[in-house]
């Protein structure tokens, strides 16, 4: 196990490596924001991996975390001038606040009562934002425009730097859940996820690890919120904590594949290219064909490829003779 | 005011529930989230639409065929789709329902544009009564009988035929039930169906006074996973209660706290009674 | 299989990726942007106004000496040697984030000289910002929230009056009908949809109601409902209770339709329904409701009784209906005047060099005579100074103008007759 960690960490830093590039190599504004948005659903999907893929507590409301980061940066600046890094680090807090005080109570709760609860939550949190006055309730906050550097966290003259911290981003998302897989507490949390009654019986409190994987999979997710907020520069409560938002990270982790740490990768890397192209190939002309298409597309990656985008690797690695096991690392 | 607001909380109540048996049924028997199960009633919606338009059927009579329709639909769906994920691990069931939603949604806008469209001068239209000081429109109370009626249809069903029996036995234990005889792969195809049906009759009696659109499903599937929840998985006659407690919720929990959060008020019952009864209402 | 699949998504991906690459195409062509909701909940208006501004394009391009309005009888643009233009529709599904990375694309990589959109106000903010930051002149149409021509901006603009004015004209029109018809309204209440739209018209109502206490008006209820709302009863129920005499709706067409079917079927009957800029002006309100259409009333840009006084606006009507299948309406024909405005600028600058194009905008006052108000200026924080609004109301059928008096074409019914009357 321990080897094939290293492995993983060496591939890792590979990708890592070759998506550094990406950028780079087109000045094309359009593919900068596939690519940021790319790193960032990529993080979000790590988070919520956390929670979900590796203590199997399906999660419906994790937009009410992103959200909450995205609001944090917004009103840090908005309100009081503060750098977002100031936002993003309340918002990581209050986002692991609201996690915990919300999920300890509710993880009694088995399977779908639990995903029920968090989809519950989380359009809760959404009606208080939309009715609070002080964060501009339905009207949204446009965060006024600063000087660009790091510490504002704006750039104007290009989205280079965007890309950039938005796959640092990631590789911090990547690297926590990684670690986090594969440290003592990862085991538990799996035993946990097969049967809290066995993992109970082998001494693992299951309440406390679920809790630690729900705090930091909200704290996770609350900082990309921070970075959205900071790349768009406008936020409603409509934007930030849709269902959609929570959809879109089930689907892309599940797409790619649950609990591994490729999976949100190959699932953002398909899933956000294709909703943004054939939005721009046929959203023009105002028919829906775009999201036929992309519903069509869903539907047959589910049915033929019900493991994600990992499982057709894994599968072709290991009954790999010779070409396939080379295509498998190709592809990789 | 009061009984004029009870009385609208039921009735919408009873046809949330409705929305949900259908919903819960599948995700009871097989654990399948169901996310086309909106665009479900919104197929059935537009079908009376047309029944209506095309061959002046009205709706309180062309039930029979949009409840075929989105049973066949509902089959034609396991068998399709559904099959082929059901068995497989880690929510790829629910990615492809929510595919299958994608396409429903906007293959209705390709077909019949985005306009929102009423059925003018049905039977049941603009007619009311009058109960002392409580109003009820009588295309909602036609709506909430049939809802109550087919409830207690399915409810009967399941309990008492041969394949209400299939399914409840696979319900229980899938492999087991397969051992016995019962033929699994029919049951879920079977099942699949009966929940379309659920929706499909509700469509049709919802287009007597709901606008047809699209998106018109989206919200009642919301609804629906917190019913289905509330009442407890696979439990018919619950899923019933729980969506009469949710139209409750929303009439008085929106007059009195302000309508804005009238939906509020529905998930935060939720989330109470989950710490009471962590497996709904009337699960066990 | 697998392999298949994989394959298929993959180079869906690349071909996608492709197609974006290779764009500016030399073509005596100018682009522009009109980025609107065509899918999701708001597509049923999202695609109408893309109708309306493919009219203008056909005006533009097309010869229509019969039509009189800038462009229209020449082919092109004449003072850039007859160039065409052309409209490059985005779809923004009513996500700000979306409307801002398409505002982005749009003026990235096809090269449009300027941008019109986005109908929600929400999603008009983010993507004017966007064409704030490039430089590139930005012409709304129909959103309607005041807060937009407040951030100054330098490259934005809007045609259609904002929820602020029409407040005012509301309160106006309240005041006409007690000093003329002796209509006896006191009791104001605003029902509004909890989004930028609803709120910011609930606020202005919040603020106008202060200058006009001394008219004897007071604001009896403010009724926010959500935005995923499925029935109105609760909110009907509420109405009711608080016995208003007027009632500003800000609501789109699904539900200010859901609320007529609630204020009959539990009987109430307020003198005077005034509706914001937004369901009520579209013609489909008349088909879903038909009788119970009647004396409702809001501000509307167009009205199709306006027609017969009104030569341009029929003529415009007769290229929009067959696309549409129904009568152009308020919002619609803003959006067409803000494709119009906007060409317009261009020729009259002879350049698509943003900069000029600015000028011509800020300065010029353009000949609109689909308007009542003949025409539109923009003032210096981009709004036009010429409301283009009438209060319209339904009688028998059709949307009357009955205010101003100069544009009237029927008497308004100061107060609702009893449902069951009718």
């Amino acid at each position: 196990m321990n080897q094939r960690s290293r492995h993983e960490w060496r591939s890792l830093a590979i990708v890592i490596g070759l998506l550094a590039v990406l950028p780079l190599l087109t000045k094309n504004v359009n593919v900068h924001h596939v690519i940021v948005m790319f790193f960032i659903y990529a993080s979000l999907g790590e988070a919520w991996n956390m929670i979900t893929g590796l203590a199997g507590q399906t999660s419906f409301g994790h937009a009410s975390f992103f959200g909450i980061g995205a609001y944090a940066a917004a009103v840090a600046f908005y309100r009081f001038g503060a750098s977002p890094w100031i936002g993003m680090v309340i918002g990581a807090l209050a986002a692991a606040a609201v996690g915990a005080i919300v999920s300890y109570p509710m993880f009694r709760l088995r399977g779908h009562y639990f995903a029920v609860a968090t989809l519950a939550v989380s359009e809760i949190v959404f009606q208080l934002f939309v009715s609070w006055r002080w964060v501009e309730g339905a009207t949204g906050i446009s965060v006024p425009v600063a000087r660009e550097g790091l510490w504002t966290l704006q750039f104007h003259s290009s989205k280079l730097p965007y890309c950039y911290l938005a796959l640092a981003g990631f590789v911090a998302a990547a690297a926590a859940f990684h670690w986090l897989a594969n440290s003592r507490i990862g085991f538990y949390l799996r035993a946990i996820k097969d049967s809290e009654e066995a993992a109970m019986a082998i001494g693992i409190n299951p309440a406390k690890y679920k809790l630690l994987a729900m705090v930091s999979s909200a704290s996770l997710t609350a900082i990309f919120g921070s970075i959205y907020t900071q790349y768009i520069l406008y936020i409603d409560p409509f934007m930030v904590f849709s269902m959609h938002v929570s959809i879109k990270i089930v689907l892309l982790t599940v797409l790619g594949g649950l609990g591994s740490v490729w999976g949100p990768v190959f699932g953002a890397a398909v899933l956000i290219p294709l909703s943004e192209y054939t939005r721009v190939l046929f959203g023009g002309t105002g028919r829906g064909i775009d999201l036929i298409l992309f519903g069509v597309l869903i539907v047959m990656v589910a049915c033929f490829q019900p493991q994600g985008i990992v499982g057709i690797l894994r599968s072709r690695g290991r009954s790999g003779k010779g070409g396939q096991t080379r295509d498998a690392k190709a592809a990789a | 005011m009061l009984p004029q607001l009870l009385a609208s909380g039921v009735i919408m109540g009873t046809v949330y529930g409705l929305v949900a048996v259908g919903l819960g049924l599948i995700w009871g028997v097989m654990d399948v989230i169901n996310f086309a199960h909106g665009d479900f009633l919104m197929i059935s919606m537009y079908s009376s639409f047309w029944v209506y338009t095309l061959f002046r059927v009205d709706p309180i009579l062309s039930w029979p065929i949009e409840t075929a329709l989105i049973f066949a639909l509902g089959y034609l769906t396991y068998k399709v789709i559904i099959k082929r994920v059901v068995d497989a691990p880690g929510l790829s069931a629910l990615l492809a329902t929510f595919g299958l939603s994608l396409i429903l949604r906007n293959a209705a806008q390709f077909l019949w544009s985005a306009d929102y469209r009423y059925l003018p001068d049905t039977v049941v239209a603009d007619r009311r009564l009058l109960l002392g000081p409580v109003m009820i429109g009588l295309p909602q109370l036609v709506a909430a009988f049939g809802s109550i009626l087919m409830t207690f249809a399915v409810f009967y069903f399941v309990r008492r035929t041969r394949m209400g029996r299939a399914i409840q036995a696979t319900s229980m234990d899938k492999d087991a039930a397969r051992l016995m005889g019962v033929d699994t792969e029919r049951v879920y195809a079977f099942t699949f169906g009966l929940g379309g049906a659920c929706v499909g009759f509700a469509g049709a009696l919802l287009s007597t006074f709901f606008p047809v659109y699209p998106e018109s499903g989206a919200l009642y599937s919301t609804l629906a996973f917190v019913i289905v929840a509330l009442g407890g998985f696979g439990n018919v006659k619950g899923a019933l209660q729980a969506g009469i407690i949710i139209g409750l919720a929303e009439a008085l929990g929106g007059f009195y706290l302000g309508t804005q959060f009238k939906y509020t008020v529905v998930f935060l019952i939720y989330l109470l009674v989950m710490q009471v009864r962590p497996k709904g209402l009337f699960g066990w | 299989m697998r392999r298949s699949v994989l394959a298929l998504v993959v180079s869906f991906t690349l071909v996608g990726l492709m197609f974006i690459g290779n764009v500016a195409l030399a073509q005596p062509v100018v682009k522009i942007g009109a980025i609107f909701p065509l899918t999701g909940a708001s597509a049923a208006t999202g695609v109408k106004l893309k109708y309306a501004v493919e009219v203008a394009e056909e005006i533009i391009n097309g010869l229509h000496p019969d039509i009189d309005v800038p462009l229209a009888r020449t082919s092109g643009l004449p003072k850039l040697s007859g160039a065409r233009v052309q409209f490059v529709f985005a779809d923004h599904q009513g996500n700000p984030e979306i409307a801002k990375s398409e505002a982005e694309r749009l003026i990235q990589n096809e090269k449009v000289v300027a941008l019109i959109g986005c109908y929600q106000s929400s999603a008009t903010k983010p993507a004017s910002a966007v064409a704030e930051r490039y430089g590139v002149p930005f012409i709304a149409g129909s959103s309607s929230s005041a807060a937009l021509t407040e951030r100054g901006l330098k490259w934005f603009m809007r045609i259609a009056p904002n929820d602020d004015m029409e407040t005012k004209f509301f309160f106006d029109y309240l005041k006409f009908l007690n000093q003329n018809y002796n209509a006896g309204i006191k009791r104001v209440g605003v029902v509004f949809i909890d989004n930028e739209y609803g709120v910011h018209a609930a606020e202005m109502v919040d603020k106008w109601i202060e200058t006009y206490k001394k008219d004897g008006f007071e604001l009896a209820a403010r009724i926010k409902y959500p935005t995923t709302v499925s029935n109105v009863d609760t909110e009907v129920q509420r109405v009711k209770a608080a016995r208003l005499d007027a009632i500003f709706h800000a609501s789109y067409i699904a539900d200010i339709t859901q609320f007529v079917k609630g204020y009959r079927a539990y009987d109430v009957t307020p003198k005077a329904v005034l509706n914001y800029c937004g369901g009520f002006q579209d013609p489909k309100f008349l088909e879903n409701l038909g009788r119970d259409a009647n004396y409702f009333s809001g501000s509307n840009a167009i009205a199709s009784s306006l027609f017969a006084k009104m030569e341009v606006a029929k003529r415009i009507n007769d290229l929009y209906k067959p696309k549409a299948g129904v009568d152009i309406d308020g919002p619609t024909i803003e959006d067409f005047s803000s494709a119009l405005v906007m060409a317009d600028a261009i020729n009259e600058a002879g350049s698509t060099d943003p900069a000029r194009v600015l000028e011509v905008l800020k300065t010029k006052t353009f000949y609109a005579p689909y308007f009542v108000s003949g025409k539109v200026k923009f003032d210096d924080k981009g709004q036009n100074e010429y409301s283009a609004s009438v209060m319209v109301q339904v009688l028998n059928g059709v949307y009357e103008a009955v205010w101003p008096v100069e544009f009237k074409t029927a008497e308004p019914v100061p107060a609702f007759p009893p449902w069951r009357s009718r």
